[in-house]
């Protein structure tokens, strides 16, 4: 049960928080001054402390420091007790248990941090031991390089007592480094306690100017929780040491832990800079979806064009070249690093407008392999649908890429449109490229669209999702692209486009539809009442494990029936006690 | 390894846990001794009641300590250092005195006053050393000043101290309490006496000295930083241990030993992985320092001292710290403490002040 802290927005693993004490503090945070101590039991007999409504007391414990053995722990385990203050328990992040506090404090953390695999075991191990809308606390470890990756990793709070030891053996601590104060013929920072000349700073400023730069740090990580770019962020920051960009990378390994707190959709841009955006959850998901549940359902051939910086890829001034040669008698397919495959149904879904790469025209290795292993699986799966294919792609990266899969994937005819050295954009380029497609059919505008709200559902609901919501309904699009608006025959809506990031909002008809239908359904079952707003965490009864953040559920309850957007993954709903579980749209009275 | 026998004091869940840990541990070394050499001697000089004396150390292999057997305590790795499985006869026992013996007519130029004498384990426990050895090797050392033997507190006797004490021979039982605090020395050392043996271990030195021709008493070992303790908590544990053993007739000295990181040890897996560090010698100075009123000997000899393993400060500081430390041994005199300093001192207080059962160790 939890009462004192609330998980307010999530990133990834990374959570926007609050201790709400009475004195509430937005976590990440410092919280040296808000823990007090209730004493080791290793020491002496403690008292169960009267606690206190502005602090987070840890209750008295056995700490296990790295390498307790295994039967020692158990032997010494200590039974927490149950409390009705703040409060939190220490863990060994060797048999982490949930003890009904606020939050946890790991005391063998200190063992793991430094090392990328170990950390990486310790957080996860204890992070699905106890209920997601607890606070983990990590003392002892903290410092302004490597706070982002701990927040990063699922850590709601730390302290300063690391950065401070550090600063009081003179070492001078940044978001880039540690550096010897001595061999410092300038202090490197602005913080107040850097305002003295050099000579007057004492080992005593290096350690308060520690302490800044790791609030500062905490601060920027605060920032980019709320603006989803921690991970954007960390990508370049985690390079300032081997063990945090092995942590990140061991990260990327845990899919199932990252998956399930990765929102499906953000309003922000998304950074691809590195060789690591290969592996986000984000770009694995997509090229997953966009190869096990998207459809072609175009009868034209397809024609394979190079991605564009502005997104979508419509308004760009490439591809309005393209689409004048091509005049929709082809299914347009862009590709593009890092994401892989974009059809033109799906130009706008989170991240393909999203994402923003590093343009030199250089394609590593890692980057040729994906993007191809991307094609040949989205080819394997529509070659049928294809009467033939129309690579209209420059060299660099692109047409090696094609070439590649062309010898791999079986009954396609591949056609060049672009000359070696040309650009697409040529002239020449475009004239091929109009040539190639001169006596094809124009599909209509309707079929266009049609096919656009279904791919979205393919890919936003699961595979057969765009066929099976609509199977029983004269579909029918409205308003202008992308902005459609999905209505049936009598002219009932049922979903809006949303254009920032190529979801279907549902009406409650629309919900009815899909609640009714065979397509993939995640639903929230809630208590006999009919939420308004939103739907709080007790509310909710029971809620299907492969809801992710961001995704359209369906509210059900024995008063209520309706369609909200998740703001919690499907366990958390589940295990939480408090924070918003969902935001409804739309809700009836049964 | 020899299989344990349940003892009578072998119970508890903390125990067993301990024991288990620490048998498995020790079975990793692999490695016996000759019965007929003692595991170490060696010669240096000691402050006694009586003054500074010349000392001959031996460290008997009398077939090794019956708890550690069991198991043992948590950072004790001298064990390992006996015979393995049985016993050592007499003879052997005394092939051993006798190497001794040989060591100093070589290397001192008289007879040492005092004789130091620890077995890992009880020497006065008569399945470690029989009767017969006990008393050929106080007849052996009838003619020094001072003898020192190492014992748990239920071995120690007026009866068995009298066969020294007949020689006229002063004689102390080296008792490692480790800690006056029960619930220390049973759960962070796995040591299974209470504070209430010692006191009782010392009124026995006290009735032989009453009894006897020369003087029995007590000096305690206390073990400074036990595994599972912070900096503070470990220091606070030993200044209140010494005051309490200076309030206990009988015990005239107390020795304080830092806890290293010997091998085989569980205090050896937790430095390892990081959750153990031995105490900084600023902590053994400050034990020293805080303590120097009462009425009682208080020394320490940091083993290995300046390693990663062993009592350390900063590095840079840390030979002229067990420099003032040895001095304060002989002289007893706190002022030693006020001609050291050095810039990690702070560091050293903000462990005292951050670390806590759950920040691990803040320092290397």
């Amino acid at each position: 049960m939890t009462d004192y802290f609330e998980v307010h927005a999530r990133d990834g693993a990374a959570r926007l928080g609050e201790l709400r004490l009475e004195s509430p503090r937005t976590t990440p945070a410092l919280v040296d001054d808000l823990l007090v101590d209730a004493g080791s039991l290793w020491a002496s007999e403690r008292e169960v402390p009267a606690g206190d409504p502005a602090a987070l007391t840890v209750l008295p414990h056995r700490g296990f420091p790295g390498g307790t053995a295994p039967e020692v722990r158990e032997a010494f385990a200590v039974a927490t007790p149950d409390v009705d203050y703040p409060s939190a328990a220490v863990l060994s992040s060797e048999d982490p248990r949930d003890e009904g506090t606020d939050a946890y404090l790991l005391a063998d953390a200190g063992s793991a941090v430094g090392h990328g695999r170990a950390f990486v075991e310790a957080v996860l191990a204890t992070r699905e031991a106890i209920p997601a809308d607890t606070a983990l606390c990590l003392s002892g470890v903290a410092t302004p390089r490597n706070v982002a990756l701990l927040a990063y990793a699922g850590v709601d709070a730390v302290d300063a007592s690391r950065a401070t030891i550090k600063g009081t053996q003179g070492k001078y601590l940044t978001t880039e480094g540690e550096y010897f104060l001595e061999d410092l013929e300038e202090l490197p920072c602005a913080c107040p306690a850097c305002q003295v000349p050099r000579e007057e700073f004492t080992r005593e400023s290096c350690a308060e100017h520690n302490r800044n730069a790791l609030a500062a740090e905490l601060a920027v990580v605060r920032q980019r929780i709320r603006d989803g770019r921690l991970r954007d962020y960390l990508e370049g920051q985690a390079r300032h040491d081997q063990w945090l960009t092995a942590a990140m990378r061991e990260l990327d390994s845990q899919w199932s832990y990252l998956e399930e707190r990765t929102p499906i959709l953000r309003d922000a841009p998304l950074t691809a800079a590195t060789e690591d955006t290969l592996r986000r959850v984000e770009i694995q998901r997509y090229a997953d979806r966009v190869t096990t549940r998207y459809r072609n359902r175009f009868d034209a051939p397809l024609v394979l064009v190079p991605c564009s910086a502005k997104k979508p890829y419509s308004d760009s001034q490439s591809h309005r070249q393209f689409h004048d040669a091509i005049r929709w008698r082809a299914h347009v397919v862009s590709i593009t690093s890092p994401i892989g495959v974009v059809p033109q149904e799906l130009e706008t879904t989170y991240p393909a407008q999203h994402y923003d790469t590093v343009v030199t025209g250089r394609w590593s290795a890692d980057e040729v392999d994906f993007v191809a292993r991307v094609l040949r699986r989205y080819l394997e799966r529509t070659a049928d649908t294809y009467s033939r294919v129309i690579a209209h792609v420059p060299d660099e990266g692109y047409r090696e890429i094609v070439e590649r899969v062309e010898d791999e994937v079986d009954g396609l005819e591949f056609t060049y449109t672009v000359a070696e050295g040309a650009h697409p954009t040529d002239d020449a380029s475009l004239a091929a490229l109009a040539e190639e497609l001169a006596g094809e059919p124009a599909y209509p505008k309707r079929e266009r669209e049609h096919n656009t709200v279904r791919a979205i559902a393919d890919y936003l609901l699961g595979d057969g999702a765009g066929d099976a919501l609509f199977a029983d309904v004269d579909l029918r699009t409205t308003s202008r692209y992308p902005r459609l608006q999905v209505r049936d025959a009598d002219d009932t809506q049922l979903a809006t486009m949303v254009p920032q990031y190529g979801t279907l909002s549902l009406t409650l008809e629309g919900a009815r539809l899909w609640a009714e239908s065979d397509a993939p359904t995640r639903r929230v079952e809630i208590d006999g009442f009919v939420p308004r707003g939103s739907v709080l965490a007790p509310g909710v009864v029971d809620a299907d494990e492969d809801i992710r953040v961001g995704d359209e559920v369906l509210v059900e309850g024995p008063k209520a029936f309706g369609v909200a957007r998740a703001e919690m993954f499907g366990r958390e709903m589940v295990e939480s006690t408090r924070g918003i579980a969902c935001e409804i749209r739309h809700v009836e009275e049964r | 390894m020899s299989t344990p026998t349940p003892e009578v004091y072998e119970r508890g869940k903390g125990m067993d846990a301990h024991n288990q840990v620490m048998r498995e541990i020790r079975s990793r070394k692999e490695a016996s001794y000759d019965p007929h050499q003692p595991t170490r001697v060696w010669l240096d000089e000691d402050n006694t009641p009586d003054g500074v004396r010349e000392s001959l150390t031996i460290i008997l292999n009398t077939g090794g300590c019956r708890w550690a057997r069991a198991g043992g305590c948590t950072m004790c790795g001298y064990v390992a250092e006996s015979v393995d499985g049985g016993s050592v006869p007499h003879e052997a026992l005394m092939d051993q005195i006798d190497v001794c013996l040989a060591h100093e007519a070589e290397n001192a130029s008289s007879p040492a006053p005092l004789i130091k004498i620890y077995t890992s384990g009880s020497f006065l426990d008569e399945r470690e050393v029989g009767a017969e050895s006990r008393r050929a090797i106080a007849d052996t050392f009838a003619d020094r000043e001072r003898i020192v033997l190492e014992s748990l507190p239920d071995f120690v006797d007026r009866e068995k101290l009298a066969e020294f004490t007949r020689h006229g021979l002063q004689t102390d039982v080296a008792i490692g309490l480790e800690t006056a605090t029960d619930r220390v020395r049973r759960d962070c050392v796995n040591k299974y006496f209470d504070f209430a043996d010692f006191e009782a271990a010392c009124a026995e030195a006290v009735a032989a000295s009453e009894a006897g021709d020369a003087d029995a008493g007590v000096k305690a070992y206390l073990l400074m930083k036990p595994p599972f303790l912070t900096e503070a908590e470990a220091l606070e544990d030993m200044v209140s241990s010494i005051e309490r053993c200076a309030g206990v007739e009988g015990c005239h000295t107390v020795s304080m030993n830092p806890c290293n990181v010997q091998r085989y040890t569980m205090v050896e897996e937790l430095f390892f992985r990081g959750g153990y560090r031995p105490p900084w010698l600023w902590s053994v100075a400050a034990a020293l320092e805080r303590t120097a009123d009462t009425d009682t000997i208080v020394v320490s000899d940091p083993v290995g001292h300046g390693s990663d393993r062993g009592a350390h400060n900063c590095k840079e500081c840390d030979d002229l710290v067990q420099k003032a430390i040895k001095d304060f041994n002989l002289r007893q005199d706190p002022t030693v403490f006020e001609q050291v300093s050095c810039e990690c001192e702070t560091t050293w207080e903000t462990v005292l002040e951050l670390e806590t059962g759950y920040t691990g160790p803040l320092t290397r």
